[in-house]
């Protein structure tokens, strides 16, 4: 890449909109949560014997799935946007194999980037609902552990790329690194399927959602998704004007 | 405290901590992360335009 890379394109005028977007969404989707989209009635056959349900306006209602389970409506966007993310993260590592050029690598990594952001959100939102629901902060339950591998493998690309010094086959194994990352991030989607002893609550094992509670989470997805992509927008910009300016430096130190 | 009261509270709310906490820890990453870059190219931005006004001033 040279100083000749293109910054400040439509897409790059597109960032800021979809960040104001995406922050006006997530806060409908917010108070859509604490507000109107109903707590759902538990499943007696599912209570613990410590939890009794107790009738509550009219609903059988346990602390099991309930207050907690707002934390739901923006746990699971990240999450899958997470995931989502990495799947470009392997695209642009494909290019990259493909056509050697570095500018595909430059979207790997940004793309990296804004998926650790989102996993880091997961991770924490995922935190918090396991502390209160299973009374412990960890787990050693398949989709936690498929994830914190995850977690591990996209810190471990950040690892790579700094410990490989040759630009070339620094975005060679980082492209390879992205690709096994997605590997497991479809694995890490696919576990509550594979093994369906899995504590992990799944949606359509635990008979659905309320159509406001689907509302709720449809714009949080969406409110998610502009989000990361201002993000990574802003990103890219910034790296590759930084490509440049030193490009430029390096031209008139010689 | 009346005990029905204190019974629903003590249902219904005994996941606030959590809740806060998650909401209040997702916010705070993601938005130190739009800081972080914002800044990030607002500084990149304003070395790339003294680079132009020194390269202008050198022709």
């Amino acid at each position: 890449m040279n100083e000749n890379v293109k910054v400040g394109g439509i897409l790059d005028q597109l960032a800021n909109v979809a960040l104001v977007l995406g922050l006006l969404l997530t806060t409908a989707s917010f108070i859509l949560t604490f507000t109107i989209v109903p707590v759902p009635q538990s499943n007696l056959n599912v209570v613990p014997a410590d939890q009794p349900p107790a009738e509550i306006g009219g609903l059988y209602v346990t602390n099991a799935l309930m207050f907690s389970q707002k934390i739901f409506y923006f746990h699971m966007p990240v999450a899958v946007i997470s995931l989502g993310i990495l799947f470009f993260t392997a695209l642009f590592g494909i290019m990259f194999l493909i056509k050697r050029d570095h500018r595909w690598d430059l979207n790997a990594k940004v793309a990296t980037e804004v998926s650790l952001v989102f996993i880091l959100m997961t991770m924490a939102t995922g935190e918090f609902w396991t502390a209160y629901e299973w009374n412990a902060w960890w787990v050693w339950e398949p989709r936690l552990t498929t994830y914190l591998i995850l977690t591990l493998l996209v810190i471990g690309y950040f690892i790579l790329r700094n410990a490989v010094d040759d630009p070339e086959r620094r975005a060679v194994f980082a492209s390879v690194f992205g690709i096994l990352a997605f590997i497991d991030a479809v694995v890490s989607l696919l576990i509550t399927r594979i093994i369906p002893s899995s504590r992990h609550p799944v949606i359509t094992r635990e008979g659905g959602l309320e159509p406001l509670m689907v509302m709720a989470l449809v714009v949080c997805i969406f409110g998610m998704i502009f989000l990361a992509y201002g993000i990574y927008r802003t990103r890219i910009r910034e790296q590759r004007l930084r490509i440049r300016l030193d490009t430029i430096k390096e031209r008139l130190e010689d | 405290m009346d005990p029905i009261l204190q019974e629903i509270y003590s249902t219904v709310l005994g996941g606030a901590p959590f809740v806060i906490g998650a909401y209040a820890l997702l916010w705070v990453v993601l938005l130190v992360y739009i800081l972080y870059i914002s800044l990030s190219l607002k500084k990149t931005e304003k070395q790339m335009a003294a680079l132009e006004e020194a390269l202008r001033e050198k022709k």
